[in-house]
């Protein structure tokens, strides 16, 4: 492997992300972190994986109430939010020191932010393709993909602000921000190859 | 990253080096309440002692109010530093100052405004409210001193400087120990001369921590840029701080109905008795929240790890430790009640009072540690809301029906009585909820082997 290729891949839920990281994967000959990140994480620190599944871009259930005592129940407590994802942003650095990777989702463009080179995407799509994806993927008739979509964004969107201080799918925060509507899977994945060397 | 040794390490050795650094930061606290008690007990008289029970719910709401600021603004910027984001973690310290300054201006200004009403509110009389007032005013009007200083030093703490963190409070308690008599005695200023001790301690310990957080290599430190109100900053922080908030409002409640019970039924005296157990007892709280706090982090991240042993383990050490804390002070309070309580007073009804009331407020005062225990081992595995439930079944849901119903059969004694009633009814809620999760270990365990 002659270059270290990192590009984090932020996606709106049917945008069709998780296909265009596999196929970029693929010619690039690189590795794809999307859900296997848990099961690193969880072989890492020792914790099981069912704890990081259930934090997973997921906003924080208690956040209100989850800090009761006053004492700080922050990263200190491994299985509290904060210590889980913190957990999980420091294997994030750690597989990016290692070599090349396309991390997908997990709020990876802010872990890796200064990070040389890294490239920084985000996917969108037309609403009505991005809930034709999900009604083929998952089965579901328009009105459940629509709700499946907006719910899961809804906790995306809290998820990502939370921890990066910023807003979820804002441009300002990516490199490069691609429709797949308009240029169809391969088109985004032959613009984020064409634009890495840059 | 978070270390595996919590894992893997001698459970007793984790929990000695994780719960020392609580026990002293506790131990200190409860230690500045105490020594001001000591103080204006033996320098100003017996009613003002009473005169400062009279104000502990006012400074409760103080504290909330602190807290409300402080504990949110802390989790931020822990969160952010391990992200290595300088630039918002400073952002949040800006913040932190400005919120707690314009809170600590809205205490400061209601508070002095209704002084009296609230006073008396609280269970203040003709004789005692001139102490309570004379304290109080000083208290309230460096009420932003107060609040800057704990805000700050919970900053320092999640900064990674724990240590100085801890100094800064040792240097307040110690300075506190030190200017109590020479206002009171030496100079003669009375209650007054105990307020000013505190607050000057305060100042010396906030000038310190201000030190610190203008030394520009540290990754915290005040910058003109910092002092920018960020909204998201602030409802951020203050959506964290909420529960610990309310936690404090409702301990606040309490005493105020345990003033108001004491001063129906038992008069100025029986207050007095109060400001005098309460210090000794909270004393022995504190110390138990100092080994849970050590607790925390190796139940957490042994239950995560499923390694339901060493989860066992340390709950099983905890408890035995904060067990034999609480059972020191039963035995401290059964057998020389006296010897305690002539440490606040030299008053002979006062002693006499405060004697039989501690007896009976420490009977079943061995139950308390393993139900402090219990509630903060629930937070510890993420089940939130039963250690809500049973942090406040011991000081609020139990305590208020028998602080109403007690008082009106036995009198001054049924406001006593209401408390080792409350400890015992907590403890057995906690050793029901903690068999059946013991059980739900047993059962995973086995799914985890077959």
């Amino acid at each position: 492997m002659e270059r270290q290729i990192i590009i984090t891949l932020g996606r709106r839920i049917g945008a069709g992300g998780l296909e265009i990281a596999s196929k970029l994967a693929e010619r690039l000959g690189v590795k794809v972190y999307d859900k296997e990140l848990i099961k690193i994480a969880a072989r890492h620190s020792g914790i099981s994986a069912d704890l990081f599944e259930k934090n997973d871009e997921r906003p924080i259930p208690k956040g209100r109430f989850a800090r009761f005592f006053e004492q700080d129940y922050t990263q200190e407590n491994a299985i509290s939010e904060d210590g889980l994802f913190r957990t999980q942003s420091d294997i994030i650095r750690q597989l990016a020191d290692e070599g090349s990777g396309i991390f997908v989702g997990r709020c990876a463009d802010y872990v890796l932010r200064d990070r040389e080179g890294m490239l920084s995407v985000f996917i969108t799509a037309d609403k009505a393709d991005r809930i034709a994806r999900i009604m083929e993927k998952d089965g579901l008739t328009a009105r459940e993909a629509e709700k499946y979509i907006d719910q899961g964004e809804r906790r995306r969107t809290s998820y990502y602000n939370y921890y990066t201080f910023k807003e979820w799918g804002d441009s300002a925060s990516y490199d490069l921000c691609l429709n797949s509507s308009r240029f169809g899977i391969d088109g985004c994945v032959d613009c984020i190859i064409e634009m890495l060397g840059k | 990253m978070i270390p595996t040794e919590l894992g893997t390490e001698n459970v007793g050795k984790l929990l000695k080096q994780y719960a020392m650094p609580a026990i002293v930061a506790m131990a200190a606290a409860s230690l500045y309440n105490m020594v001001d008690s000591i103080f204006i007990g033996q320098g100003v008289g017996p009613m003002a002692i009473a005169g400062l029970a009279v104000t502990f719910p006012l400074m409760n709401l103080s504290t909330a109010f602190g807290t409300l600021v402080g504990v949110g603004a802390a989790t931020l910027i822990s969160m952010l530093l391990g992200q290595k984001n300088y630039y918002m973690a400073n952002r949040v310290l800006g913040n932190v100052v400005m919120l707690n300054v314009a809170i600590g201006v809205f205490v400061t200004v209601v508070g002095l405004v209704f002084l009296d009403p609230i006073l008396y509110f609280f269970g203040a009389s003709e004789v005692t409210i001139p102490y309570a007032r004379e304290y109080m005013v000083i208290i309230l009007a460096a009420n932003i001193i107060t609040h800057l200083y704990y805000g700050l030093n919970g900053v320092v703490r999640a900064s990674g400087l724990p240590r100085k963190a801890m100094l800064a409070t040792l240097l307040a308690v110690g300075l506190n120990t030190v200017l109590d008599p020479i206002f009171i005695f030496v100079l003669d200023m009375g209650i007054r001369g105990a307020a000013i001790a505190t607050v000057l301690a305060q100042i010396v310990a906030l000038v310190w921590i201000t030190k610190i957080l203008c030394d520009k290599n540290h990754v915290l430190h005040f910058s003109r840029e910092v002092f920018r109100f960020d909204m998201k900053i602030a409802q951020r922080s203050l959506s964290i701080g909420m529960a610990p908030f309310l936690m404090n409002v409702a301990s606040c409640f309490v005493v105020i109905l345990i003033n108001r019970q004491l001063q129906f039924h038992g008069g100025d005296m029986a207050i007095g008795a109060y400001g005098i157990i309460n210090r000794i007892v909270f004393l022995f709280v504190m110390l138990n929240l100092g080994f849970t706090q050590g607790m925390q982090p190796i139940a957490g991240y042994n239950y995560g790890a499923k390694q339901y042993d060493r989860v066992r383990k340390v709950l099983k050490l905890t408890i035995i430790c904060a067990t034999i804390t609480t059972t020191l002070g039963f035995l401290f309070g059964e057998i020389i009640p006296g010897t305690i309580v002539s440490l606040f007073t030299r008053d002979q009804s006062l002693r006499e009072l405060s004697a039989h009331a501690l007896r009976i407020d420490v009977a079943l005062f061995p139950l308390v540690g393993f139900q402090i225990v219990v509630s903060n081992f629930f937070q510890c595995i993420g089940y939130v809301n039963k250690a809500i439930f049973l942090s406040l079944s011991r000081q609020l849901l139990f305590l208020l029906p028998f602080l109403i119903i007690f008082p009106r059969l036995w009198g001054t004694d049924g406001v006593w009585w209401s408390m080792p009633a409350s400890d015992f009814v907590a403890a057995v809620i906690a050793l029901v909820m903690i068999i059946r999760l013991m059980k739900n270990f047993g059962k995973d365990e086995k799914a985890i082997l077959s």
